[in-house]
This record gives structure tokens, sequence and C-alpha cells, in this order.
């Protein structure tokens, strides 16, 4: 976990104020404004996550405490706004008024506010930034219920987050801008210097000249500007010239061509503010088949926000991102604050989400006789129901005294109880109307699953012909492999989270019966489930304390830590060599010499599913079934294909061991 | 070096999958390990014992990889099979010449093959344990003239005396090079190599191999 270098929650947070602190210093209250509550809803966001995970907390105190003086310190500035609420937009176009040349530009706050500067950030934690915020945090307690997601518009800041301050070229209004700052800092120095005599008739004349200073400043600002636009935009023609005659020659014409077109153009752009690219370029040239040259080329690729390549990642990743929110994201408390737009299908989905989580439980009831599984199915039924209380109470209580705030969260707990009561339906149609909904509900996260699988795939595609279209030199089977993996690692990590909680709402009855079968086995003896007496250590003390293949189920338990389809992939792959390395010690204790050959499938089948068994993920059931999705098609028939299926077929073995009863294993052994 | 001059410049590579399906005590381990394991290849056993094995082959010039994929021959684990077999190019059925269940259960497999996969796969109907031959419960008659009648080839073999395992699979990659070449020629030349679907040929670059397969088939048949 460690490895994948995310960002501590702190720094994140940090990260966030700062922005906040940069927007409210120059003025752009509303925004400021925004971005408080934002950092103040990251930290509650992360701190929730950290206290409910069942591991010891991974924050020290030190950590936390510091969180919570941060969430502080933005409430008090959030607070600040209040007074000035209504005046919030206007204040921001009363100072555009006042100072118009400043504010039309974009992002010219740190000219505006030259003390207020924060220190650029560092670009190493920029690209750790990129690698993933924070939830691996998210996947690794996703035993429960679904955890909650960041919010879509802190998700995008926190994967693209580019500083006002990290702007290395100011554009010439820019530094106009500054120049007068400066000029009027020492404009106020000289008027406080001057003596009380003087004061009145140089006055006029200080403030004269400062403002033909200012002003001149700023038209040839504008001038230059202007000039620098129009070269811009002849670069920009030439470029697309340049990139319509590549693809004239490449012949086909698809759909997509237009978009790729003007992609290409952005990078020709980029190619051409940036030695980077041709450096290595020439470099890949001149050493084609150094191998570590191309995946120096693609971490390089990679660790650049900016190139147009990784800026349509972040695009792909966040319109991801977004279209999965709205469905996974239940648990997060509404925040009025956010303005999530959710289109209208998804948001009908959500409502009725809840509805049906709580006949699930009803069903959870009446099918298990497992105390736990009730537990989960309870718990899930409160969750939804406190945020459906959230959902609809937007008003809360003004003066926020403790009192006021212990009434109005008991409100929220006794609220949605009559909500759900009123939704019922008659007791006789109850039943039909509530399976109908629930198969309608079913159908449309299966498709909203598929879609996003398609899309997913769409953007591979694209991210991948762009990266090769940039570096020609990629474009061979071993370094084309390498790009995508490297690809695929960048896009799924950050997403890995919501999409899987989306794998497992859909595959929910399967996870149900994995459980159920999970309790009822559990400390089984691997013959139950059929796993020849020789292929296991009959004496207990041979295994010092453990049980049979334990170390195969440690390995596969590692993989829910990974957050990219191949190196979960792997993860199965080592798996399975374990389960036969250690089926081959076991032979090797045997005494007698029947000589145990190597073991087919026959044995490995059997031997899988006790490891499952014992490996308590039901999880691995929808992991899988997103692994069945996103990999390759090269390794479907090779040795990761293979145990792949493998995996899946015990999986479902398993599955359907809770219907079966205990004897079943006994009709047909090898 | 051979297959260089031999594929007229063509570095194409076929891909094959190959399923193995056949009841618990049948010897279909044996009979695949007999194969890949001999003294030309011993390297290419996986990791994965003999549930996964690998082999290449240089057949006519022509470079081959095969990925032959065991399944599990117990009842409970039959609900499984599909997603084992689907995308294979090859099937190998074996069933034990004692056993006249086991050839029930092969019927029963090619059945749901052709059911599921239609004329695409190759199927080889394979009678193990010949040199058990007095204890024989599964005519030659009836064996041959059903898989015959299903369009499956028939062949007997021991794994234990490593009889008529070479000339199974040779013969089983020529059937299937000729399939994926129909195949080919069907979809049109050029074009279709790069869009070719997950099944079948795919290109991939490696060395040349040396070794022939056709000579070490010579030597033991």
């Amino acid at each position: 976990m460690a490895a994948d270098g995310g960002m501590k929650p702190l720094q994140n947070a940090m990260k966030l104020a700062k922005l906040a602190i940069q927007l409210d210093a120059g003025n752009r209250h509303k925004e400021a404004y925004c971005e408080y509550l934002r950092s103040i809803n990251y930290i509650s966001h992360a701190l929730l996550e950290d206290a409910e995970s069942i591991e010891e907390g991974e924050m020290v105190a030190e950590e936390v405490e510091k969180m919570l003086k941060l969430a502080e310190q933005c409430l008090e500035r959030a607070k600040s706004f209040i007074g000035r609420e209504e005046s919030l937009s206007a204040i921001s176009t009363t100072t555009t008024l006042a100072e118009p040349s400043y504010h039309s530009t974009t992002a010219t706050s740190v000219a505006v506010c030259p003390g207020n500067v924060v220190s650029p950030q560092d670009p190493d934690t920029e690209s750790k930034l990129n690698s993933s915020p924070g939830h691996r945090r998210a996947l690794s307690d996703g035993g429960g219920g679904l955890s909650p997601f960041l919010p879509p518009e802190v998700f995008q800041r926190l994967q693209t987050i580019e500083p006002l301050g990290t702007r290395k070229e100011l554009t010439p209004i820019e530094e106009a801008s500054r120049l007068n700052q400066k000029l009027k800092a020492n404009y106020e120095a000289r008027l406080a210097r001057l003596p009380p005599a003087q004061a009145r008739t140089q006055k006029t004349s200080l403030t004269l000249s400062f403002e033909r200073q200012m002003m001149e400043n700023l038209i040839i600002a504008k001038a230059r500007q202007d000039a620098l636009q129009r070269k811009m935009e002849e670069r920009r023609l030439r470029l697309q010239e340049e990139a319509n005659r590549r693809f004239a020659a490449s012949g086909s014409i698809t759909a997509e061509e237009p978009e790729q077109r003007v992609l290409y153009t952005n990078v020709l752009e980029y190619e051409q503010d940036h030695d980077w690219p041709k450096l290595w370029k020439a470099k890949l040239k001149k050493y084609p088949d150094d191998v570590t040259l191309a995946s120096g080329l693609v971490s390089r690729l990679l660790s650049c926000p900016d190139h147009p390549v990784m800026k349509l990642l972040k695009r792909h990743q966040y319109r991801v991102y977004n279209r999965l929110y709205p469905i996974v994201s239940k648990c997060l408390p509404a925040s009025p604050a956010l303005s999530i737009k959710p289109s209208h299908s998804t948001q009908s989905l959500s409502i009725s989400g809840s509805r049906r989580r709580a006949s699930e439980s009803g069903v959870g009831h009446s099918l298990s006789s497992n105390a736990s599984l009730n537990m989960t199915c309870s718990n899930e039924h409160n969750s939804s129901t406190v945020d459906s209380g959230c959902d609809g109470h937007h008003t809360p209580n003004r003066e926020n005294s403790f009192e006021d705030l212990e009434q109005f969260l008991s409100q929220l707990d006794w609220q949605p109880c009559h909500g759900d009561h009123n939704m019922t339906f008659e007791p006789s149609h109850q039943v039909d109307q509530e399976t109908l909904i629930k198969d309608l509900e079913m159908r449309a996260l299966k498709d909203h699953l598929k879609a996003i699988v398609k899309d997913i795939h769409n953007a591979i595609d694209q991210l991948l012909s762009l990266c090769l279209l940039s570096f020609e030199c990629l474009n061979t089977a071993n370094s084309k492999d390498l790009c995508l993996a490297s690809i695929e690692e960048a896009f799924f990590t950050p997403v890995w989270g919501p999409l899987l909680a989306l794998f497992r709402k859909v595959h929910r009855q399967r996870e149900l019966s994995f459980e159920s079968s999970m309790t009822l086995y559990r400390d089984a003896s691997p013959d139950a489930v059929g796993v020849s007496p020789e292929l296991y250590p009959q004496d207990p003390a041979v295994l010092r304390g453990s049980y049979p293949y334990e170390s195969a189920v440690q390995e596969l338990r590692l993989l829910s830590r990974d957050c990219c389809p191949q190196k979960k992939l792997d993860c199965i792959v080592r798996t399975l060599r374990v389960i036969c390395a250690c089926a081959e010690d076991y032979g090797s204790l045997q005494e007698e010499d029947s000589k145990t050959a190597s073991i087919g499938a026959d044995d490995l089948l059997p031997i899988l599913s006790y490891v499952t068994l014992r490996c308590e993920l039901p999880q691995l059931v929808s992991e899988c079934a997103a692994l069945e999705e996103f990999i390759h098609e090269g390794y479907l028939i090779g040795e990761e294909g293979y145990c792949l299926t493998s995996m899946q077929s015990a999986l479902q073995y398993v599955e359907s061991l809770h219907t079966r009863g205990f004897q079943l294993h006994n009709s047909k052994l090898t | 070096m051979a297959a260089g001059g031999g594929a007229g410049g063509s570095n194409k590579t076929y891909s094959f999958k190959v399923v193995l399906l056949g009841e618990g005590c049948v010897g279909k381990t044996s009979l695949v390990l007999r194969y890949c394991e001999n003294k030309f290849n011993d390297k290419h056993i996986t990791t994965l014992q003999a549930s996964f094995l690998t082999k290449k082959l240089n057949i006519t010039g022509k470079r081959v990889n095969l990925a032959i994929w065991d399944t599990a021959g117990q009842e409970r684990f039959h609900a499984l099979g599909p997603i084992y077999y689907r995308d294979s190019n090859g099937a190998i059925l074996v069933y034990d010449i004692t056993d006249e269940d086991s050839f029930q259960k092969v019927k029963n497999w090619v059945k749901e093959l052709r059911k599921m996969l239609g004329n695409d796969i190759c199927l080889c109907i394979v009678g193990n344990k010949i040199d058990l031959e007095k204890e024989r419960h599964v005519s030659v008659e009836e064996s041959e003239g059903y898989a015959e009648s299903v369009g499956a080839k028939h062949y007997h073999t021991s794994a234990k005396l490593n009889k008529g395992i070479e000339e199974l699979f040779l013969d089983l990659c020529k059937r299937m090079m000729d399939t994926a070449q129909a195949e080919e020629r069907a979809k049109g030349n050029g074009a279709s190599q790069s869009t070719s679907s997950r099944r079948g040929v795919q290109i991939v670059d490696d060395e040349p191999q040396a070794a022939t397969a056709a000579g070490g088939c010579c030597s033991s048949g």
C-alpha cells in the first residue's frame, strides 16, 4: 500500500485549503467559499473513513488533530462569508468593476495579491497526487457496506489540481498587473512619506502620474498580448494542417477521426513548447532495442500532467467517476453546498435504491440462518435510511447550538421510518411490486455497468492510440504492451474503488450466496469441498498451527490491495502457483511411495475452492467479474486467462455450496 | 531458421487453445504431461503443473503456440464447463477403454461442445490406456463409429507407453490450422489480420524455433 505512494489525507486537505486561501486572498469570494466547504467536506470524509476502518486507524492522533484544526479554520473562514452571503456574487462583480483589467483575464489572482502567493507545489507531490488520492482506503475496507466516495468535484480537484501559483510564464497582462502592484505600493509609500505641508499639492500630481503609468503599462501589455495571441493562432493553424496531412496519409477515415485530429494538434502544440518529447524520440531512434528507454519514456509521459495524453486521461477518468458517483455514493451525507447534477435516470435509480435495500434485508431475514449476515443487512438498512433522511432535510437549524443539533439528529432517526412505511403498497401486491421493482432496478444497474465498461474500453483505446500517435517510436509489439499497461494503471488506480462498488451492487446476490457458504464451511477441512486427502497433511503437527494452503490464502487476500486489473490478475496467477507449490510440498511429505503426479484441474479446483472459502472475501466475486471485463484479449488464452477462469469456476462452485448440503461432495471423488 | 525460409516471409504465429475433457481417472493428466514433458520440451512445463500447459511447435514452417487447458472432470464442476471451453479451437475428450461409463461422459461433452461452439471446434476423441487392451470394455468399432458420426477424429493412446500421443496432437494442430486458414480466407486477407477476433490467429513476434515437432513425431511413431 505504501508503495502506491498515495498522498496523506492531511496533505490533500492542506492542498485544498491552500487553494481556498488563494482564492480568498484574490477576492474571489464565492469560489473561495465553495473551496473552503470542499476542504471541510474532504477532511470529514477522510476522518470518517479512518475512524470507521476496522484495522487500527492509519492516521496518528497528531494528524487527526491537525486535520480537525484545519477544518475548524476553514469553517471560520466560510462563516465569515455568511454575513456577506447575499453579496457574495455582488462582491466579485464590484471588484471586477473596480479593477476591470485585472479580473477580465482568468486566474490572475496571483498578480493581484503577490503578498499572498502560496509557494508553488513541488512537482514531486504533484505526480504523487496523480497516482491515488485516497481511494485505496475506500477499497481496503470494502468488506462491509459501501464506503462513501469523494464527490466528483473534489475527485477532479485532487486529480488535476493545477495550482494558480505554478504558472511559470505570465501573460503580458499578468506581468503588467504585477508591475502595477509594485507601482501602487511605491505610490502609497511615497504618499505616506510626504510631509503634511506638501501633501495636498503633491498628492494630486503623484496620483496623476501613478494612474498614467498604470494605464500605459496596461495598454502596452494589451498590445503585446494581442500580438502573442495572433502568433499562437497562426501556429495553431499551421499545426492543424500538419495534423491533417498526417491523418490524410494514414488513409482510413473513422467517426472518431476529427476528435483525434484535434488531440493530435494539441500534441504538436505541446511539442513546440517542450523539448523532452523530441529528446526522447531521438534517443529511441538511436537505440530502438533498448527496452528501458521505452519504459522511461512512458513514465516520463505519465509524469507530465499537461501533456495532451495525460489531460485526456484525466478527462476520461473524471467522466467515468462522474457517472459512477451518483450510483455508488449513497452513504455520503448530502451537502447542500455541492451542486452535483445527476442525470434524470440515475436520480431515480438512487432514490429507489434505498427501497431496494430495505426489501433485500427482508429477504435476508427469511433466508439466512446466520447472525452475521443479518447484521450486515440491517446495518446497511440503517445507513440507507439515515441518508435518505438527510436527502429530505435540507434546512438545518440556524443557530447551531448543541441541543438543536441533537434534536435535529433525533428527527433524522425517526423520520425515514415513516417515510418508508408511506411508500409501501397494499400487502397483497407488495411482494409482486417489489420483485418487479427490484428486477427493473437490477436491469438498469446492469445496463449502466455495461455502458460504463464500454466507456472505459473506448477511453483506453483512444488513450493508447493518441499515445502511439504522439510517439510513433513506441509502436512496436513490446512497447505497445508497456504503454497499455502504464495507461491502464494510471487510469484505473483512482477509479477502481467506485467501479468495484458498482460491480458489487450488480453482483450482490452472488456475494450473499458466497457469504452463506463461507459461514457454513468456514472451519471445514479441505476434504469437505472435495480435496483429495493425499493433497494435504493429515497430521496437524506438520502444519505447525496453521491450516493447509494458508500461504495461498494469504496471497489471494492481497488481491484487493491493488487497484489495477493487470496487477490483480497477477495476484490470482501467483495464488494458483502457490497452490501448486504447496501441493507438491505436501506430496513430498507423504511417506508411501504413491508418487503424487503433477496436479491437474481435477485437484486444482477443489483446492482453489477451499482457498477462496478460507479467504473470507465475498467481494472476490465482484473483483473477478470486473477482471473478466478488463483482461486483455491477448492474455485470455494464456496462463492469466486460465487462472482467472479457474478462479471464476471455484467461486461459482462455492456460491452453490450452501444449497447443496454437506454430503454431496462424496458423490464423486477422484 | 528453418521457419524463416519455410514460412515464406510471413512471421505469423498461430495461437490455439485446446481444452482437455475427461472423467477423473481416465489419465488425461498423464497424457498431456507425457506430451509436454518429452525430452525436447521439459522446459515448457509451467508453474501450474498439469493444469495449464503450453507447447511451441513448428509445423510445415508455421509456428504454433498451443495452450492446453485441463478441466475438472468431477460432476459437481460440470456446470462450470462453458467458461473453460469458450473460444477454444480444439477439444480433446479422453475416456478409459476399460471404463464404459467414461465413454458415456465423452458423449455428453460432445453434445455440449457442439451446442455451444458449433462446428468451429476440432474434436478429438481419445481412448486411453491401450496398454490394458485385455480389459477393454469399449469396443473399437463402437467408439470409432461414434466419432465419425459426430465429425470427430478418434485416436488410441497409452500415456504409460507413450503411444499415439504425438500423432494425436500433431494431427489436431494441422486441423486447427486448416480451420483457421479457412476462416481467414472467408474473411478476406489483409485487413482481417489486425481485427481478428478473440479466437484464432494472433500475430506474435518471437524468436524462430529450431526444434520441429514433425521430427519428434516421426521418430516416436
